[in-house]
């Protein structure tokens, strides 16, 4: 009898904590007072920290910002972001200000815990006119909240070895369409003596796609339209029948190591694959070329979002939408965090900078920021959903099913669109 | 007697204050977590954000019994590696601890670190090096396979067979010594007498083992594939790491999905906290239901 009035007692408690946690606090947030001292907590991943502090450290942010101070919790891709999600999963107080990688942004986007940045006093909407447009999509909800500011975007090119290229008589400028791709690859695979002309056939599964950055919903129905997704599977398929891919899994050690024995000719990847490249994987300058994709196909593969956790105290909500405003909106944080970390600028405005079009040592002297440029500003715009996630993971899935040849492309697709409907509805 | 019985009265509540921490800890973390998935496996509950947890009832396991397309798949692919993964290792952890038990042994110490040490290597670092090894075409493995036969290279990470194959092997190197251990102080319990006796009797060394050692370890055996089903059930890890994580959802066909695999995803990737936990309780009543059989049959083999 005891017993069984402890646990009615702790159901109780459960239930009210339960009901506790999805409570929602009514707030009333202030403007920033300039004259108050602040130190703004700041979550990131990777290197950003490095490119943040480049600009905090810079003249034109301290004459703006001179009471305020920062303090960074850094932690690995992975771990940023399990961590926040913890935290937000909690109702717990979180840093002042969040990064997220675009993959990221589609959990967040309709299921809240996240400040709307649309209301007042932040009003971003007359903060983002000159920010890529794709990008504020991704992070605006059906009802037109803006849950996160874009501030870095990775316009997907093509790079290729320029002594590769030269050496197998071919040209990957403007290749007209990915049949040309493919037959431009198969000249510049020596799979004999180790030389493939792409890591992995599943490397360019995702560009057809917009990089799988959203639109994997279409007016609530999966994997629409099909010609799209289809289309997707079968260039895997085209790739892996030339044969010329070297079957290796991004990131894996025999990747890095085929990139630093200069095995692989090409790659399809986003504008921070340079800093990759540069730093880690190909550092000789005059190597490595950048080309438009196949087709002049626009596409996404990365970017980085700045936002304000649902948690964070009233009082501080305005310092940080300040900071994320500076982040995103101003052309010297802009070009800093391009100049130290290759995260390429959302801010269209800098896209007219003199620094575009100069010439990159580490491309041979290329203009390749005006390439990523004109990319960014024509990357179509897509709708992200809370259901993004699982989809990608179902969706890998049936590219794994064609790259292995136990299924084809109509089967693959219609195998993965199964299993989204009995998964997401 | 007067005095006792004050004193023991004054004493009481000493006794529960030295051992409330440990209950205080267990409700806190173990006993309110349990009842509270209980709770949440009937609600449509995100993990994230602002909306209200909806009530479903069954709706939740119903889902995962009758709909869900990766579950019983996530539920064989578990069964099949607690066979190959777990389990076998009983066949080989209890001829080794006998071998190791064996008087004419020398360095048993050396022998058992060796065995043990496995056991208690990081799991990440365990299935990073096995990756490596087991890599198509620059792994250790096929490049052995290489010089006994010209068929093509095995696609070990790749292909569903070779998935199941390489983390029954990550997981038979990284428990065997486990319960080897626990093998080898069950043998050392088994009085020496009746080995004794067997051989004055002229039982042979095998006859000596299936009549006596055997027999006198079920308890041991019970337990020892008690916490093999417990553990192997919850098979994440190993699969998490090897097939690529989340994104990929067990590789190739689903090959390395496990039901905690699953139920993690569900829970931490997909945000359905509710679901997530139905699923966390169909995986407890399958344990149970292992147990239950696992525990008839040794009460069968007892006699």
């Amino acid at each position: 009898m005891k017993a069984t009035k402890f646990l009615a007692t702790l159901a109780l408690a459960g239930l009210a904590l339960g009901a506790m946690s999805c409570a929602k606090k009514a707030e009333v947030v202030q403007a920033l007072d300039p004259n108050t001292p602040y130190e703004v907590t700041i979550g990131v991943y990777g290197d950003l920290e490095k490119a943040y502090v480049a600009v905090f450290n810079s003249p034109d942010f301290k004459a703006k910002f001179p009471k305020v101070t920062f303090k960074f919790q850094t932690s690995d891709f992975g771990g940023h972001h399990n961590r926040l999600t913890t935290v937000l999963a909690a109702n717990e107080r979180a840093n002042d200000i969040e990064a997220l990688e675009v993959g990221f942004i589609a959990q967040f986007v309709e299921s809240g815990g996240l400040t709307d940045l649309n209301t007042a006093p932040f009003n971003a909407r007359q903060a983002t006119k000159d920010i890529v447009k794709f990008a504020l999509a991704n992070a605006t909800t059906t009802k037109d909240s803006l849950i996160a500011m874009p501030v870095d975007i990775a316009p997907a090119v093509l790079f290729y070895r320029e002594d590769l290229a030269r050496n197998a008589g071919v040209t990957m400028d403007n290749l007209p369409s990915w049949d040309a791709y493919i037959d431009a690859m198969k000249k510049l695979a020596d799979t004999k003596n180790g030389v493939f002309a792409i890591e992995h056939p599943a490397a360019v599964q995702a560009i057809p796609l917009n990089g799988g950055k959203g639109g994997w919903l279409k007016d609530n129905k999966p994997l629409e339209p099909k010609e799209k997704f289809l289309g997707a599977l079968e260039l895997v398929r085209k790739v892996k029948a030339a044969g010329v891919d070297g079957d290796l899994g991004a990131w894996s050690g025999p990747w890095s190591q085929a990139y630093i024995d200069g095995k692989i000719a090409t790659i399809v990847n986003g504008a921070w694959f340079g800093g990759t490249l540069r730093t880690w994987l190909s550092p000789e300058p005059g190597k490595w070329r950048v080309a438009y994709l196949p087709g002049k196909m626009m596409a996404s593969l990365g970017g980085t979002y700045l936002a304000i956790p649902a948690t964070t105290p009233a009082d501080r909500k305005p310092v940080a939408w300040e900071i994320i405003k500076y982040l995103a909106t101003s052309p010297s944080a802009q070009l800093i965090t391009f100049r130290e970390i290759d995260a390429f600028p959302a801010l269209t405005s800098v896209y007219k900078d003199p620094v575009m079009d100069e010439d990159v040592t580490f491309y041979g002297g290329q203009k390749v920021r005006r390439i990523f440029a004109d990319v960014a500003l024509n990357i179509p715009e897509n709708k992200v959903s809370e259901f993004d996630n699982v989809i990608l993971s179902i969706w890998n899935g049936a590219v794994s099913e064609v790259v292995n040849g136990t299924l084809s492309p109509e089967q693959a697709y219609e195998t993965a669109l199964t299993k989204v409907k009995a998964t997401i509805y | 007697m007067q005095t006792i019985i004050r004193k023991s009265r004054k004493q009481g509540w000493y006794p529960y204050l030295f051992v409330s921490p440990f209950f205080i800890l267990f409700c806190v973390f173990g006993l309110y977590p349990i009842l509270y998935s209980i709770f949440t496996s009937f609600f449509d509950w995100k993990l994230i954000g602002t909306s209200a947890p909806r009530f479903v009832g069954l709706g939740n396991y119903t889902n995962v019994l009758t709909q869900d397309p990766f579950f019983w798949k996530a539920l064989l692919n578990t069964v099949i590696l607690l066979v190959t993964g777990s389990l076998l290792q009983h066949f080989i952890a209890i001829p080794l601890a006998i071998m190791i038990n064996s008087k004419t042994v020398k360095g048993k110490e050396f022998f058992k670190t060796s065995f043990f040490l496995p056991y208690i290597t990081s799991t990440v670092s365990v299935v990073i090096i096995f990756g490596v090894l087991f890599d198509t075409n620059y792994g250790i493995v096929n490049w052995l396979i290489g010089f006994v036969s010209d068929a093509a290279k095995i696609r070990w990470l790749q292909e569903s067979f070779g998935i199941k194959v390489v983390l029954s092997v990550v997981l038979n190197w990284k428990y065997i010594g486990w319960n080897m251990v626990i093998y080898l102080a069950g043998l050392q319990a088994i009085p020496y007498e009746l080995y004794e006796a067997a051989m004055i009797d002229g039982a042979s060394t095998l006859r000596k083992h299936i009549s006596i050692t055997i027999p006198q370890l079920l308890p041991i055996i019970f337990f020892g594939v008690a916490l093999s089903i417990i553990g192997g059930m919850q098979i994440f890890e190993e699969p998490f790491i090897l097939t690529g994580g989340y994104e990929q959802l067990g590789g190739h066909q689903n090959s390395g999905l496990t039901a905690a695999y699953y139920l993690m995803f569900t829970a931490f990737k997909a945000y359905r906290l509710g679901k997530g936990s139905a699923i966390a309780w169909l995986i407890f009543l399958v344990i149970l239901t292992l147990n239950g059989v696992n525990r008839y049959v040794t009460k069968k083999l007892e006699g």
